[in-house]
């Protein structure tokens, strides 16, 4: 069943019972993709007048185009509509804010997780790998535990309806997470060079600027794309720490949808589709780094 | 600590176990620098806020309360309030079928799926490879507006097929039924989450040398037998670790539900986050309550972790 040399023949029935299962694997990974994309090309009046078609009668891109605009840009479509969800006038501002949101968090949180992830793996002291264990603990703290305390604390310190206040908790919600994923990646580096360069005359810290982040490049990267995608998926954070609009993320404004009294299905898929792109074409792009980092940080690589 | 100082570089040749060079700091403070943004964030936003979380169950913590900046001791009145209310002891019960549910059909697919795309004798396999992190890219809130669509009772697409296919000639209200409702919750997550089972259970597979299947299939094991005694058997720390991940996250289910059911019909789909994020941030904006029941949930998963960090992180080289 499993992997087995390649020299080893499959039976036809094997190979066909393994194509039918691959089949129901790309089924089950696909199939739920196809309403979003059917919905999303199809205006609101076309999906509701028959509402037992599977495919619609005619297709348009003017969910997308209204979405885009910020809720300019009608078209015939959306021309006598007069109601339509705020979050479709919010898209592109929280679509900026998420990628703000995300690049800080990821940026600030390598940095420390690196910094620490290097004193943990090369400096193998008690304390250092209590705190290792401490990360691992820290990674599985339920996040509405820590968003009651947060949202006090915030309040107090003027730190809600901000984007800063966002970076903070999920710094400090995503820092553990990066040690986890760090550390074993350090350890794995060969010590010779950095070695090599302290007889050289490099102190630590040089050794650490000049040979250690060189060389773990990959590491750092599947690292920060892990951080980036969560930072993109986070609601509960923004959603109780922000209720001013132009705060808001993507996330939130989608969730935004579910309290309208009113709903657009064709509009909200095109809005979901839009905001599942960026990190759906991250994925698909670095997919090697976010395998391998999704790995290490559960089963210490 | 200039680069290349000369006299550094000739009587310095390294020494191990770290001990003090002259002209640096010491392992254990150099050690500790590096940690100081990390330990700030997690004492900062982690420690800090948890402990808070613990006096604010203590206390009474409203809109007024916050506005004045002062909460009244309130004793155990929190606690008692909440261990009196029946709707958290639903929403405990419901989490309990959520996660069973839910970590048992993620171990299931995932090791089907895993064990689909490890044969390489079938090139389709590497297609369903290139895919299988496509669910997990999904970010939780916009997965469960997508399976709202789907289950819709007017529009969705899941009646539109069944009709297709003759299975049903009514349409039918899955989010109005208590069960439905939660079963649509619970394929919504798994569909997310699944991928990240396969994903790990696919590595761990790949780590099985080819030679013990080449001499079990010597030794006359039919491919089911080296299923269930070589490659499960193989597999039982990768699972139990996936169990315990997949148990404390799911425990936490929060965006399918808000998206999907809001916790309805009636109450029938509260879950722990839910009942926590309602009393707290939602009318009656009872903060006090919120962090006790964050408390309760807090233990429960810290129990999980710990068995967690005992399971995979035992040892104490970690590389």
């Amino acid at each position: 069943m499993a992997r087995t040399a390649n020299m080893m023949r499959l039976s036809w029935p094997r190979r066909a019972f393994l194509w039918v299962a691959n089949l129901c694997a790309i089924a089950f990974l696909l199939l739920p993709f196809v309403p979003v994309v059917l919905g999303s090309l199809q205006s609101e009046r076309s999906m509701q007048k028959n509402v037992h078609a599977l495919l619609p009668e005619e297709y348009t891109l003017a969910n997308f185009r209204l979405i885009l605009s910020g809720g300019r840009s009608k078209g015939p479509i959306f021309e006598q509509v007069t109601y339509l969800p705020k979050s479709v006038e919010r898209f592109p501002a929280a679509f900026l804010n998420s990628l703000l949101v995300g690049l800080a968090v990821t940026l600030v949180t390598l940095a420390a997780a690196s910094l620490s992830a290097y004193a943990l793996a090369r400096l193998r002291l008690r304390w250092t790998q209590a705190l290792f264990q401490v990360s691992v603990v820290c990674r599985m703290v339920p996040l509405i535990v820590l968003m009651v305390p947060l949202y006090v604390l915030f309040r107090r310190y003027g730190l809600l309806n901000s984007l800063s206040g966002i970076v903070v908790a999920e710094f400090g919600l995503l820092l553990p997470y990066a040690v986890l994923i760090l550390v074993p990646y350090f350890s794995g580096l060969p010590s010779d060079l950095e070695d090599a360069a302290r007889v050289d005359g490099c102190t630590r810290w040089q050794a650490f600027l000049r040979i250690v982040l060189p060389l773990s490049a990959p590491g750092l990267a599947a690292c920060g794309v892990i951080l980036f995608i969560i930072s993109w998926h986070e609601l509960l954070i923004p959603l109780i720490l922000v209720s001013r609009p132009e705060f808001m993320t993507v996330p939130v404004i989608l969730a935004g949808l579910v309290s309208d009294y009113f709903v657009f299905f064709t509009l909200m898929m095109a809005i979901c589709l839009l905001g599942l792109l960026p990190t759906l074409f991250l994925v698909l792009a670095l997919q090697k780094y976010v395998v391998r980092g999704l790995v290490t940080g559960a089963l210490k690589g | 600590m200039t680069p290349g100082a000369g006299t550094d570089r000739a009587e310095s040749p390294v020494r191990p176990g770290g001990a003090p060079r002259r002209s640096e700091v010491s392992a254990g403070w150099l050690a500790f620098l590096l940690n100081v943004p990390t330990l700030a964030g997690l004492v900062l936003v982690l420690a800090y806020p948890i402990c808070f979380a613990g006096y604010l169950s203590f206390h009474e913590v409203s809109i007024r309360h916050l506005r004045a900046g002062e909460f009244p001791f309130a004793g155990l009145a929190n606690f008692s309030r909440l261990f009196q209310d029946d709707v958290f002891w639903l929403s405990l019960r419901h989490t309990v079928v959520f996660v069973v549910a839910s970590v048992a059909l993620e171990v299931v697919i995932g090791l089907a799926v895993a064990l689909t795309i490890s044969d390489e004798r079938v090139w389709l396999s590497r297609v369903t490879r290139v895919l299988i992190l496509i669910p997990w890219a999904v970010p939780p809130v916009v997965n469960g507006l997508l399976w709202s669509f789907i289950v819709n009772a007017q529009y969705g697409y899941l009646n539109r097929a069944l009709h297709k296919l003759g299975l049903i000639t009514d349409y039918v209200n899955w989010l109005g039924h208590p069960r439905l409702a939660m079963a649509a919750v619970i394929v919504a997550y798994v569909w997310r989450t699944t991928p990240f089972n396969i994903l790990l259970y696919h590595a761990a597979i790949q780590g099985i040398p080819a030679q013990i299947y080449e001499a079990a299939a010597v030794d006359g094991a039919s491919s089911w037998q080296s299923l269930w005694r070589l490659t499960l058997p193989i597999l039982r720390p990768v699972i139990a670790v996936t169990l315990i991940l997949r148990t404390t996250f799911s425990f936490m289910v929060f965006d399918e539900i808000l998206a999907i059911t809001q916790g309805g019909p009636g109450n029938d789909t509260w879950v722990a986050a839910w009942y926590t994020y309602r009393m707290a941030f939602q009318p009656p904006f009872n903060i006090g309550l919120g962090a006790a029941s964050a408390w309760v949930l807090a233990v429960i998963v810290g129990i999980a972790a710990i068995a967690y960090v005992k399971l995979v992180y035992r040892r104490v080289d970690y590389a």
